[in-house]
């Protein structure tokens, strides 16, 4: 007897093309590393993977046919949300190639690009989730080989150190978070997120057990609060950041974060998958859990942008600064978060998942790119560590200056920079969105994110300061590599051309597209 | 397009390119850079004065109980007022839905001229010439020249575009925008306390701004959210109708709008308040005026402090209406009463000339508001004139304290006396510019102060008493400073050898044409006011229905 959805499930290595080419080349780096020490090489050929694996998603079929109910059977849906993820993963792979490019010592290259060829399929496969056992698999997929990531480009007890915190609390955090899915598990009876999401929407007799839901999403936004350095579970990143290789700091500044934005808009049911309908009385999505979602999330989204900027004004170390920075911009996403189930009427002028997503895009390219100018100016003779390193840059190094002065001021929220314009969108659903119990709820996040948007002018200017109003007594005369040059272009170019239109208006349209069912 | 909107566009698209020209020229050719740049900005001058005359002579009667922008670029025959050139449009592509669904607007590309704006469009376009010129000896580090120029050119970008923006989010960013090359201009050629003088003033008014941003985008959504048919729209006229409109048919919420008013108002006071500034929010701004380049001072004295009178006439009077009245008179009259009285004290107690100037600033921009804040045609015409002739007097003040510092490199008082002796033309400028900002008769301080207290005594006869005090006491730190410096026993600073000439032919041509339009606007300021009113009564008018709504 065959399966009763057999063909829907063998359907799906139809659409598996892209992760498939990233695994193969992965297996072939490896393999390979074995016999040559080839930094230029291997890159290209990493490089050339993620390539064929843009490839193989533009010509791989679409959409993905779910006839009838199949979508409570099938572990992977390949939606616009999916395709979303896909894309951005597999563009920050080829960033993340460039920025190792140099740094990774050149006996470790093939492996360190092939943990990366993992890590992007990794991403892709969260994004397309539609089952909770997958969506484990995909987020270890992710953290297994980050843990030999993080270890391979530096050796000294920093680095170590750093390579072991993150590799426990990782792993810790995905003991709670897999503690949360069985508690998913034993009230509905299914792994299956759509089921989860249709059950948990439609049955009444949840009700009864509100306790075990509430503490399914309590463990389960810790687990993935790790992952997106929400505050309280952020402790671990400004050590690793700093004791880890630069390149390794840009990876941990912005991968983990996609994939932890993505399982929480697809396990809370931020965005519910084609099929799942909800009662009319109901139709809020992300309530399906619980109606306590919002309100955590509000919380969350309140300490950690707050916390987050609080201690970066104390900072001196330009990575810490990008740690506890992206703490905050992790708090910002989560306002949107906190408002999405209240933005998504189908005539609605705002999404908040789409306001995650585009603010997602955004702080990607401003912080890696920020990464990619310390990682090229850096030397073992002449430090770029502390902000004080960068004094003098506007003269030595004018072009770089400005360049990086854009991205600061896309941190910071300023207009014609990505950052305006995604905060905007934040902002803009915050204040739309009309909580269930109390009107001036969420207006009252949106003050606390600006308050927050303001404090965090003040360090991100520092470093703007210290570039252009401060002479260096060493000035720095690194030339810089060429491939974090185009890292850092490519970085700037983004942060400015998708911050207006034609360029914000096409972003903003994807993101809306990936946001609805 | 017609010739008028794209002279509209010119004068943004002018001072943009030659920054970006500027720049690229590079290091090696200081004299080519302000040769552009003034050439630029003379252009733009002009431009800016055929639009004022093509204004004064197309302006038809005015009908609509909103703003009403002309010269709109991208307009249609059949909303000649509005624009269609959308920036991001929230329709996002869709079928615009039939009756009854939501009219999903787009962020415009909305600019335009009336009566509010154009002369302070003159205005910035005058002072970028004379910024240009008091610069040309002043950045002594050659290599630099062509970056400073490139952010001064920018900050007229940024300084027009915030007056013609009819789109709240495009004046926005637009006001944003103003921030970053005077930062650059202060931390970089500024004074010793430069770096800490940029970061405050920075700080200091981002905070502010960002605040003001979420009480704008408040009014958008609540347009949005209590219209029945759901309108998303961010030009501020259609804003303006829309809001008044749900204040005056929608009464079962009428408790939710005095709320909701209150808040809209406290946060765009944050932004608006700090620009101006008002006391006690003001201390960013002697430290900035002191620091920054004679040109940065300029700028900031005349044009960037009218952001923010601008602000609130153009966004938080007509769209916070009862809050304006029943909350702004009290605390914002009472600040303003405040900030007079306290600015001209500290004015008088300074030592340093350009500090004395910086806080008459705080002094005189307390007249705008005050006037504003009489909330009735007089007064807030005053107020606008006010914006006007307080930045040509101080911008000129600001100018000559430039002048004579480059002359002796100190601006103490105390080391000076009898100036007058020595450098005749640079005396009877000064005497000349600071009777024009006490508000001689005659000269253009005059008109607008009167009229901001006609306005006044309509509505608080106490505040306008104790606002006239500052008038009083303004004659008396300006002309203690003209006594103490201009006449007398010479008495120089040491110049370490280098003769000291009185005026160069450079000077004269940034100082002529600001001292000829203070004449002008003191003798003959009629045409002006009538202009302006239309569009003032906008503002009066919508406030006059409210207020009488509330009794």
């Amino acid at each position: 007897m065959t399966h009763p959805y057999a063909t829907q499930l063998f359907d799906l290595f139809k659409h598996l093309g892209p992760e498939m080419t990233l695994i193969v080349f992965a297996c072939v780096l490896f393999v390979a590393g074995l016999f040559r020490a080839d930094r230029a090489a291997w890159s290209l050929l990493a490089v050339a993977g993620i390539l064929a694996a843009f490839f193989v998603l533009a010509i791989s079929p679409r959409p993905q046919v779910l006839s009838g109910d199949s979508v409570f059977a099938v572990p992977l849906v390949f939606d616009a949300l999916g395709n979303f993820t896909r894309v951005l993963a597999l563009s920050t792979g080829i960033i993340l190639v460039l920025l190792a490019w140099d740094e990774v010592p050149e006996r470790h290259v093939a492996d360190h690009h092939a943990c990366l060829l993992v890590i992007i399929a990794g991403v892709n496969l969260v994004g397309c989730s539609n089952d909770l056992v997958t969506l484990f698999l995909a987020l270890e997929m992710i953290s297994i080989p980050t843990y030999i990531l993080l270890y391979l480009p530096k050796h000294d007890d920093a680095a170590q150190e750093a390579a072991i915190k993150y590799f426990l609390l990782s792993v810790f955090s995905s003991a709670i978070l897999l503690f949360g899915f069985s508690y998913l598990f034993g009230l509905t009876g299914t792994t299956n997120i759509a089921a989860i999401l249709q059950t948990l929407h439609n049955a009444e007799e949840i009700k009864a057990s509100q306790g075990l839901a509430q503490i399914a999403m309590l463990t389960i936004a810790a687990g993935l609060g790790f992952r997106i350095t929400a505050v309280p579970f952020h402790f671990y990143a400004p050590d690793v950041f700093q004791g880890t290789s630069t390149s390794g700091a840009a990876f941990l500044s912005f991968v983990p974060k996609v994939a932890g934005f993505i399982a929480i808009l697809r396990v809370f049911g931020f965005v519910l998958p084609a099929g799942v309908t909800t009662p009319a009385e109901r139709s809020l999505v992300g309530l399906g859990l619980s109606d306590q979602v919002p309100i955590l999330f509000w919380f969350l989204a309140a300490l950690t942008m707050t916390i987050g900027n609080l201690l970066a004004l104390l900072q001196d170390n330009l990575k810490r600064l990008i740690a506890y920075s992206g703490i905050a911009h992790a708090g910002y996403m989560l306002i949107a978060v906190a408002s999405a189930p209240y933005l998504s009427g189908p005539d609605s002028a705002t999404s908040g998942v789409a306001a995650v997503l585009f603010y997602l895009v955004a702080y990607g390219t401003m912080t890696l790119g920020v990464l990619a100018l310390v990682l090229m100016l850096h030397r073992d003779e002449r430090p770029v560590e502390n902000i004080d390193d960068l004094a003098g840059l506007a003269q030595s190094h004018p072009y770089l200056a400005i360049l990086t002065t854009a991205l600061l001021l896309s941190l910071i929220g300023f207009p014609l920079t990505m950052g305006f314009t995604g905060k905007f969108l934040i902002f803009f659903g915050a204040m739309a969105a009309q909580g269930p119990t109390h009107l001036w709820l969420y207006p009252t996040l949106a003050v606390i994110g600006v308050v927050n948007a303001a404090i965090g002018a003040w360090y991100y200017l520092r470093i703007i300061a210290v570039m252009y109003l401060r002479a260096s007594a060493k000035p720095i005369e690194t030339p810089g590599t060429i491939t974090c040059l185009i890292a850092l272009l490519v970085c700037v170019i983004f942060t400015v051309a998708l911050s207006v239109p034609p360029g914000a208006s096409w972003l903003m349209n994807v993101a809306r597209q990936a946001a609805v069912r | 397009m017609d010739f008028y909107s794209t002279l509209l566009i010119l004068l943004l698209v002018i001072p943009a390119l030659a920054a970006l020209v500027v720049a690229l020229v590079g290091s090696t050719q200081p004299l080519l850079v302000r040769q552009i740049s003034l050439g630029t900005t003379v252009a733009s001058l002009a431009v800016a004065c055929v639009l004022a005359f093509g204004f004064l002579s197309t302006r038809t009667e005015m009908k609509e109980r909103t703003f009403r922008p002309e010269f709109v670029p991208g307009a249609t025959a059949d909303a000649p007022h509005a624009t269609t050139w959308n920036l991001i449009d929230f329709n996002m592509g869709r079928e615009r839905s039939a009756k009854g669904g939501p009219k999903l607007g787009a962020i415009q590309f909305y600019v335009g001229l009336d009566g509010m704006n154009i002369w302070l469009v003159v205005l910035t376009t005058i002072l970028m010439v004379a910024s240009v010129l008091i610069s040309w000896n002043a950045i002594k580090d050659e290599d630099r020249v062509h970056e400073f120029h490139a952010w001064l050119l920018l900050l007229g970008f940024a300084l027009v575009g915030v007056f013609i923006a009819f789109d709240i989010i495009l004046f926005y960013v637009f006001f944003e925008l103003t921030l970053v090359p005077l930062f650059f201009m202060i931390g970089i050629w500024g004074g010793p306390e430069r770096r800490y003088a940029a970061r405050k003033f920075f700080i200091y008014t981002l905070a502010g701004s960002v605040i003001t941003f979420l009480g704008l985008l408040a009014v958008v959504v609540v347009c949005y959210n209590k219209t029945g048919q759901h309108i998303l729209t961010f030009s501020i006229p259609e804003l303006v109708t829309i809001f008044n409109d749900l204040l005056t048919n929608d009464v079962a919420n009428r408790t939710f709008y005095e709320n909701f008013q209150f808040w809209v108002f406290l946060a765009m006071m944050a932004g608006f308040a700090i620009k101006v500034p008002l006391f006690p929010v003001h201390t960013w701004l002697p430290l900035a005026h002191v620091e920054a380049p004679t040109a940065g001072s300029v700028l900031l004295a005349g044009v960037l402090l009218k952001m923010g009178t601008y602000g609130f006439m153009r966004l938080c009077l007509p769209l916070a209406p009862d809050a304006s009245i029943s909350v702004g008179v009290p605390v914002i009259g009472t600040l303003s009463v405040v900030g007079i009285i306290y600015g001209a004290l500290c004015a008088k107690s300074q030592d340093d000339i350009k500090k004395l100037v910086a806080y008459s600033s705080v002094s005189h921009l307390g007249f705008c508001t005050l006037g504003m804040f009489a909330l009735n045609s007089t007064g807030l015409t005053g107020s606008l004139l006010q914006m006007i002739n307080h930045g040509l007097s101080t911008g000129a003040l600001f100018l000559l304290v430039g002048m004579i510092y480059e002359r002796y490199h100190t601006r103490s008082i105390a080391e000076y006396g009898g100036l007058g002796s020595k450098l005749k033309i640079i005396t009877f400028c000064m005497v000349f510019i600071s009777l024009s900002s006490v508000g001689l008769p005659g000269l253009n301080g005059f008109v607008g102060e009167a009229l901001v207290f006609f306005g006044m005594f309509e509505t608080r006869m106490g505040l306008a008493i104790l606002g006239t005090a500052g008038i009083i006491l303004g004659a008396w730190y300006l002309i203690s400073m003209l006594r103490e410096v201009f006449f007398g026993a010479l008495k120089e600073p040491h110049t370490e050898g280098h003769e000291v000439e009185d005026i160069t032919p450079r000077e004269i041509a940034a100082l002529a044409p600001i001292m000829a339009v203070c004449l002008l606007l003191g003798v003959y300021p009629q045409p002006i006011l009538d202009s302006v009113k239309p569009d003032v009564d906008v503002v009066a008018n919508i406030l006059k229905d409210r207020k009488a709504k509330m009794n």
